[in-house]
């Protein structure tokens, strides 16, 4: 990671929280509200999906967790933070479950496995209706009493801020190494001493810990939450498209993801109302075929390989004489 | 005696249920099993299979146990100008940018369907539908059930004997085994990929043909049965063609079991449950060894 | 001391014995080497000791512990660094972040890492080709690489597996001399290869020959070109009136 993307990142925060200043709008609020939340979201997804190279389709389980916990731990009368709290170590301890059996599973079993987590705790969901409030669905408490729209958009810009923290610092560790090394080649990384199983467990904790935040703060937003919504693949989707289009393994790619992805679909919805999942699917379809590596991926491609024909060529030392 | 006679009911429907999984599940056994595609569309194909009985139902009043003939033709051909448009560029790229591929196609089916016929339930009415085949005073077997069972049986046979015994099956399952000999031995890789593409995806068009007289349609219709499809590959055994029939089977019948003691809703995380136990335990699948 | 003592180990794989019966010990500080053709047994070997398969029969000792059931990460712990046959770089990666890899073995800190994997890649003469990614190294670089990543991990032992395979002759000599001088560095190396190539076999100071997962013959390199059953089932009636 460069100072440049840095700089960049800091400067995209610094915007965040001057943004109050200027909008008004509460629609705004809540498009704005989206492209962070995303954007948090996407780092979250990126740290096992990108930098380990994981490809989950299940953190819908934690972002459910996230806002259920929230929504039925306050029920139960436990102040919403706390509840909030419980939320996220609730998504953790199904982080620990997915993980162990999935990080097993190579490839499509993964993923796979990964969207079947997902999926068992949607219909469970769907069916506890005595916890959930099951197809009905479940009222959220609002985490802010005053001007709560204003607020939980500050909060996640906050939750991006501590996902990009979180990320620049594991992109320049050791961990971070490690998770890169697991992607390239697990067995080159056993190799080399490095024990794979709890690396990624690791890192899905910590995934999977921003993510149910970031449901808890998504449920507060809408105040209410159903399964088919908070526990659906389109969620898990979604993360991993965000960091995907804007370059997954990389620093800045889910906040660039982001960014495009939000306003994009926000405008088409405006514009063609019914047919946006259409163009959302087309977009998906694009990105594969055309920016495989996302959008930081390419650029950063690009550079480095303007930068491999500036250096002198390299030549291979010849045979030693000691 | 009443408990005995529900179980063997519930039983019975399963195994209706569960020919239509099976040819669902045979199809992918063929496209993820065999050609290791992994097909988040297989479900929306489906669904576009079920459209397009419908549709020949209601404008020529071609009955669907005929209609689902020309469900297949036009999934057939689907699937082989998908693969070839759009997956071919992508082979040889990580499984996770297939996936993303087919879900996004997936997307673009089911809001397009939904554009153009809306998001309601529609249902058709053929004379056949209340008729009922009852064997002795307690069990009953619903006809339409019973012509779809009896057209999924033959259909999922041929499909067997396609893949095992034809030349285009051979040499799918021999690209499948080593895609870089495979054409030294001769076989034109990228077409006999699309047509087993394309085969696939028919199957699956097939299945939603005659789900169609005992189902409801609407555009996600699909999206359950493209999860289902996976968990039949896994479960049979990856590639094997077989073991995703009986492994359609027997999630139909443990379906209408766990819909008869639990209640319907619970059916789908039962699924899900016994695909997570195999993976971890087992994951070669419960039916026969692995094979390709 | 022994470092390394395999005693009457066996794998087998299905119906086929890959390893059958092989006893032998490495001490401190040599360089030896393992020969046999593909199919002989050599990365069943090397897999074995470094913990990637487990033996069914016999034992394996690494300085005096038994490590027979150690997982890979544990064995790379104790001191066992290894390179694999077909060379798997991260491929992402530059030269030096896959070095650094090896090197955080000892270290959290990313800038001590670096530092330890520029010594390492200087000794293996990479330090022009620190900054390239992985991907675009030519063969011969690539092996340096493998050996350099493990290197890193400052093993007590390296395992080479088809150390010089595809290289030419004296890409083959210029590595092997490299080798040479591992036990400066207090490191013993046991290194495969798949035929008996002269100019490298003056390398070792020990060779052990391997047909069919059986352990043929062991001893001096001269000892062994000049031990009837090897040239027999192996280097062929042609070698013997070459001599050495």
């Amino acid at each position: 990671m460069r100072r440049a993307q840095l700089l960049i990142a800091i400067l995209f925060l610094i915007l965040g929280l001057a943004a109050p200043l200027v909008v008004r709008s509460d629609y705004l609020f809540q498009v704005l509200f989206r492209v962070f939340l995303f954007a948090a979201l996407g780092l979250a997804w990126n740290l096992v999906g990108g930098y380990a190279g994981q490809l989950s389709l299940g953190h819908a389980a934690y972002f459910g967790a996230g806002a259920y916990g929230l929504a039925v731990f306050s029920k139960a009368g436990i102040h919403p933070w706390l509840a909030l709290l419980l939320g996220v170590l609730l998504a953790v301890l199904f982080a620990a479950l997915i993980g162990g059996v999935s990080f097993r599973l190579r490839g499509p079993y993964f993923t796979l496995a990964t969207i079947a987590f997902a999926e068992v705790l949607r219909v469970a969901a769907k069916n506890l209706a005595a916890v959930t409030g099951g197809d009905v669905g479940l009222q959220v408490p609002g985490l802010f009493v005053k001007s709560s729209g204003r607020s939980l958009y500050l909060a996640a810009v906050l939750l991006t801020a501590v996902a990009l923290c979180i990320t620049a610092w594991v992109s320049r560790s050791k961990f971070g190494y490690y998770l890169m090394a697991i992607r390239e080649d697990e067995d080159t990384a056993l190799s080399v001493g490095v024990n794979a199983t709890r690396c990624k467990l690791r890192a899905l904790l910590i995934s999977a810990a921003l993510t149910a935040l970031g449901g808890g703060l998504y449920g507060s937003l809408f105040l209410f939450i159903v399964p088919d919504q908070v526990l659906s693949i389109d969620i898990s989707s979604e993360m991993a498209i965000v960091a995907m289009l804007g370059g997954a393994g990389t620093f800045l790619g889910p906040l660039i993801g982001s960014v495009i992805l939000e306003s994009a679909a926000e405008l088409l919805k405006n514009i063609f109302h019914e047919a946006h999942l259409l163009i959302y699917g087309l977009l998906i379809v694009l990105v594969v075929l055309f920016l495989p590596e996302g959008i930081a991926g390419t650029l950063a491609h690009r550079l480095r390989r303007k930068s491999a024909i500036a250096a002198p060529p390299f030549k291979a030392p010849g045979p030693v004489s000691s | 005696m009443e408990r005995f006679f529900s179980a063997l009911q519930a039983i019975l429907n399963g195994v209706l249920t569960g020919s239509l999984y099976a040819l669902i599940g045979m199809g992918m056994a063929l496209i993820f099993g065999v050609m290791r595609i992994v097909n988040f569309a297989h479900g929306a194909f489906m669904m576009v299979g079920m459209y397009v009985t419908y549709l020949l139902f209601q404008g020529a009043g071609l009955n669907p146990y005929f209609g689902f003939i020309g469900s297949a033709m036009f999934l057939f051909l689907l699937g082989y100008l998908f693969y070839r448009g759009l997956l071919k560029p992508i082979r040889g790229r990580s499984d996770f940018m297939q996936i993303l591929l087919t879900l996004g196609f997936g997307l673009i089916l089911t809001d397009g369907i939904q554009l153009l016929f809306g998001a309601d339930y529609h249902q058709i009415n053929l004379p056949l539908l209340g008729k009922n085949l009852r064997l002795g005073s307690q069990i009953s077997l619903n006809a339409p059930w019973l012509i779809s069972f009896g057209i999924a049986l033959m259909l999922g046979a041929l499909l067997y004997f396609f893949v095992m015994h034809t030349m285009l099956g051979r040499a799918a399952r021999a690209i499948a085994q080593n895609r870089y000999a495979a054409p030294l031995m001769g076989i034109n890789v990228d077409r006999v990929q699309a047509l087993s593409f394309g085969i696939g995806v028919a199957a699956a068009g097939v299945a939603g043909g005659l789900l169609l007289p005992v189902f409801y349609l609407y555009p996600t219709v699909g999206d359950q049965f493209t999860l289902k499809a996976f968990v039949m590959v896994v479960l049979g055994g990856m590639g094997s063609i077989q073991g995703a029939a009986m492994a359609g089977l027997v999630l139909g019948v443990v379906e209408n079991l766990t819909s008869l003691y639990w209640g319907n809703e619970w059916a789908l995380a039962v699924d899900f449950v016994i695909f997570l136990s195999v993976l971890s335990l087992r994951p070669s699948g419960i039916f026969g060894s692995q094979r390709v | 001391m022994a470092l390394l003592e395999l005693n009457r180990v066996s794998k087998r794989f299905g119906g086929l014995l890959a390893v059958n019966q092989v006893s032998f010990s490495i001490n401190e500080g040599v360089v030896a080497f393992i020969v046999g053709p593909n199919g002989a047994g050599k990365t069943t070997l090397f897999n074995l000791i470094a913990g990637v398969f487990h033996p069914d029969e016999g034992n394996i000792h690494f300085a005096s512990k038994e490590i027979s059931q150690l997982s890979p990460d544990r064995a790379v712990h104790l001191g066992i660094g290894r390179t694999f046959q077909i060379v798997r770089p991260l491929r992402n990666l530059s030269v030096l972040e896959n070095t650094m890899l090896g090197a955080f073995l000892h270290t959290r800190s990313p800038a001590k890492a670096a530092e330890e994997a520029e010594k390492v890649l200087r000794f293996l003469q990479m330090g022009n080709a620190m900054h390239l990614p992985a991907r675009g190294l030519s063969l011969p670089m690539l092996k340096r690489l493998e050996i350099a990543r493990a290197l890193a991990t400052r093993p007590k032992l390296i395992l080479l597996d088809e150390v010089v395979a595809g290289l030419s002759t004296s890409e083959a000599l210029a590595l092997a001399e490299l080798l040479r001088r591992l036990p400066e560095w207090g490191i013993s190396a046991v290194a495969g290869v798949e035929h008996v190539m002269q100019v490298v076999m003056r390398m070792a100071d020990r060779v052990i020959v391997l047909d069919h997962g059986t352990m043929i013959g062991e001893g001096t390199p001269q000892e062994m070109v000049r031990k009837p059953e090897v040239i027999e089932a192996y280097l062929g009636s042609k070698y013997k009136e070459l001599g050495l």
